[in-house]
């Protein structure tokens, strides 16, 4: 059967996977397709000859209206992206799996449709992009999650040397040119070697991991606290004098030490010693308070452990 | 006598079009210019009785010859002939001497009416 | 096959006939900036694309980072037109759009949409004037942003345009005050330097 070529093309834009519609420059519907029919519930019988608002009053009317004058004006294509605005009309989408998107998707075209040089009118498509929405989201997510893996300690879940070093350099940048007052304390557990040869390094990795997240509890938001080594922990304190922060040094070794970790019925008893040094005059680099922390930490151990001790 | 007239564009395709839009038998005797220095000189020779010129030249602009014919007593017709088509850009010329301003491309329907509006084709 | 060569001829039919386009353009962003554009000489250019970054940073004259808008066109001759301007200076411009609607509360129209629209405003103005002149009617895809921060090598990626040969016109728009400037550059690839070879040559023997 010979299908006249005009038919054929009403055929193909009613069929066609996208919306196809066509306005004037009163904003009335000229045409609608059939995808259109289908998502909006609303036939062309219904739409074409009256306003699009009139039919679709939740659009949003001078966003539209504008785009529309800038083709009539122009004589040139205009485009919306789902990037830029999420979708024109509220149509369901058809994802089996929502990926937290409610409504379809739209990527939408406005096409002069000239006549002697004057546009006449504007046909606008929409196309499903809801696919292509949520692989972007899903990507933008895992890329999101994999920085903060980056900045974490993959046991313990808090910050780890690289991010805090980066906090620290930046900190001390910022004491250098500003003053004022900046701490570090590091401190480790004691005998953890004891706790893994004693308990299993299962055992060892727990009582790390539920004494993070003890100490986590008790410092302030604006501190840093992060993994420093194997069993060194470390805590920056912008803003803290050496004396305030040695009493948060002191908190922390009673966060650890005041009661056993108990891991799987047993109970193991855990503390710590700490080592404290301030940012002042005289300290060339961070390197260097690190290392003065460090010292105080061993003067710490050799004390008795089980303690805090702050380098002058 | 035919009448000097002087087409000043550094673009052969635009020279060629303007020639082409103007009357077939306009007795005139033309002379080209490809930018605005040229069209300085021709000036001064005495053979731009009526001078078409673009904006967009180097070496001197259709603004810079305007300036300059203005400061040598603007003895000639000038008529702006510019792909810039904004209303300042219009404003400006008139401003500084030019009788006219046509758009590009030129037709030879936007080129009589000028003429013969200022007598120099009937 | 040899590369398709742009004479004398053709090049200043080519450069008339951006220069024409440009004007069009610049008429539409004066009247959307509330402003007088000044416009530039065009400048035609058949480079090899290993070339291409070099000859747009002779081309504009810029060394630092640029922001990159690009669309698509498309008739036979079909290509590439990049809108690109030091980065950050896009939204500068954005502030300048007279239009109150931007500043309506109401219905938020995002930084990037702003973008984009003044974009397709260049575009489309001057990528249809042009192609209009020499009897095509083109087609558009939709603007899409190439980066906000990048080095103009990074634009021409090898490996992304897989071409050899480009074909590259460029028109700057700046605002009379000179605070800001923004490069048009269309690109065409072997095939479409040919058409347009063919089409200059039938708007040059019209004459």
């Amino acid at each position: 059967m010979n299908v006249p070529p005009a038919s054929l093309s009403d055929l193909v834009v009613e069929r066609v996977g996208f919306g196809i519609f066509v306005l004037d420059r009163e904003m009335n519907v000229l045409m609608w397709n059939r995808f259109m029919q289908d998502h909006s519930g609303l036939s062309a019988d219904q739409v074409v000859g009256k306003s699009i608002f009139a039919s679709f009053p939740e659009l949003p009317r001078v966003w539209l209206t504008r785009k529309l004058e800038s083709v009539f004006q122009l004589g040139s294509f205009a485009f919306s992206s789902w990037e830029q605005r999420p979708y024109l009309f509220k149509f369901d989408h058809d994802r089996p799996i929502t990926g937290g998107v409610d409504f379809m998707q739209q990527d939408c075209t406005f096409m002069p449709l000239t006549r002697e040089r004057e546009v006449v009118a504007v046909c606008v498509t929409i196309s499903d992009v809801t696919h292509v929405s949520i692989v972007q989201r899903e990507r933008e997510e895992a890329v999101a999650k994999l920085q903060e893996y980056a900045d974490r300690d993959g046991l313990t879940g808090i910050a780890n040397r690289r991010f805090f070093e980066a906090r620290l350099r930046d900190e001390y940048t910022r004491w250098q040119r500003y003053g004022g007052e900046m701490s570090v304390l590091l401190f480790d557990l004691d005998h953890f070697k004891k706790i893994n040869d004693q308990f299993g390094h299962g055992v060892g990795d727990t009582v790390l991991r539920e004494m993070a997240q003890r100490v986590a509890q008790v410092v302030r938001v604006q501190d840093t606290f992060g993994r420093f080594g194997g069993e060194e922990f470390a805590l920056l304190l912008p803003c803290t004098p050496l004396a305030d922060a040695m009493l948060v040094a002191e908190k922390i070794r009673n966060t650890i030490g005041d009661v056993p970790v108990d891991v799987q019925g047993v109970s193991v008893p855990v503390t710590a010693s700490v080592g404290g040094a301030a940012a002042r005059v005289g300290v060339p680099n961070y390197d260097v308070l690190i290392n003065e922390a460090d010292a105080a930490l061993y003067s710490a151990k050799r004390q008795g452990r089980n303690r805090s001790v702050a380098f002058i | 006598m035919s009448l000097p007239i002087v087409i000043a564009d550094d673009s052969l395709l635009a020279r060629k079009v303007l020639t082409k839009a103007l009357p077939q038998d306009w007795d005139v005797d033309v002379s080209y210019a490809s930018n605005g220095r040229e069209a300085l000189a021709l000036y001064r020779e005495g053979k731009a009785s009526v001078m078409f010129l673009d904006l967009t030249m180097p070496d001197l602009t259709g603004y810079q010859v305007l300036e300059a014919l203005q400061h040598e007593d603007l003895n000639t017709f000038v008529i702006v002939v510019s792909a810039d088509v904004q209303p300042m850009a219009q404003a400006r010329v008139r401003s500084l001497g030019a009788i006219a301003f046509i758009a590009k491309p030129v037709s030879p329907e936007a080129v009589l009416p000028i003429l013969k509006e200022y007598g120099l084709y009937v | 096959m040899s590369e398709p060569v742009l004479n004398e001829d053709r090049r200043d039919a080519l450069q008339e006939v951006a220069n024409l386009a440009m004007g069009q353009a610049a008429t539409r962003l004066g009247r959307l900036l509330d402003a007088f554009i000044e416009l530039s000489v065009p400048r035609v250019q058949v480079v090899e694309i290993s070339k291409a970054a070099a000859a747009l940073r002779e081309m504009t004259g810029i060394q630092e980072a640029v922001s990159a808008v690009r669309q698509g066109f498309r008739s036979d001759i079909k290509g590439e037109a990049l809108v690109i301007c030091r980065s950050g200076s896009m939204e500068q411009l954005c502030g300048l759009v007279n239009d109150p609607y931007p500043r309506s509360a109401y219905e938020q129209v995002s930084q990037e949409e702003l973008i984009f629209d003044v974009a397709n405003v260049l575009t489309g103005a001057c990528v249809s004037c042009i192609l209009e002149q020499l009897g095509r009617t083109p087609v558009f895809s939709a603007p899409g942003l190439l980066g906000e921060s990048m080095s103009l090598d990074d634009v021409f990626q090898p490996g992304v345009l897989a071409w050899e040969v480009a074909l590259l016109v460029e028109v700057n728009f700046a605002l009379e005050d000179q605070s800001f400037r923004a490069h048009l550059v269309m690109l065409m690839a072997e095939e479409s330097i040919r058409h347009m070879n063919d089409a200059l040559d039938a708007l040059l023997s019209s004459l």
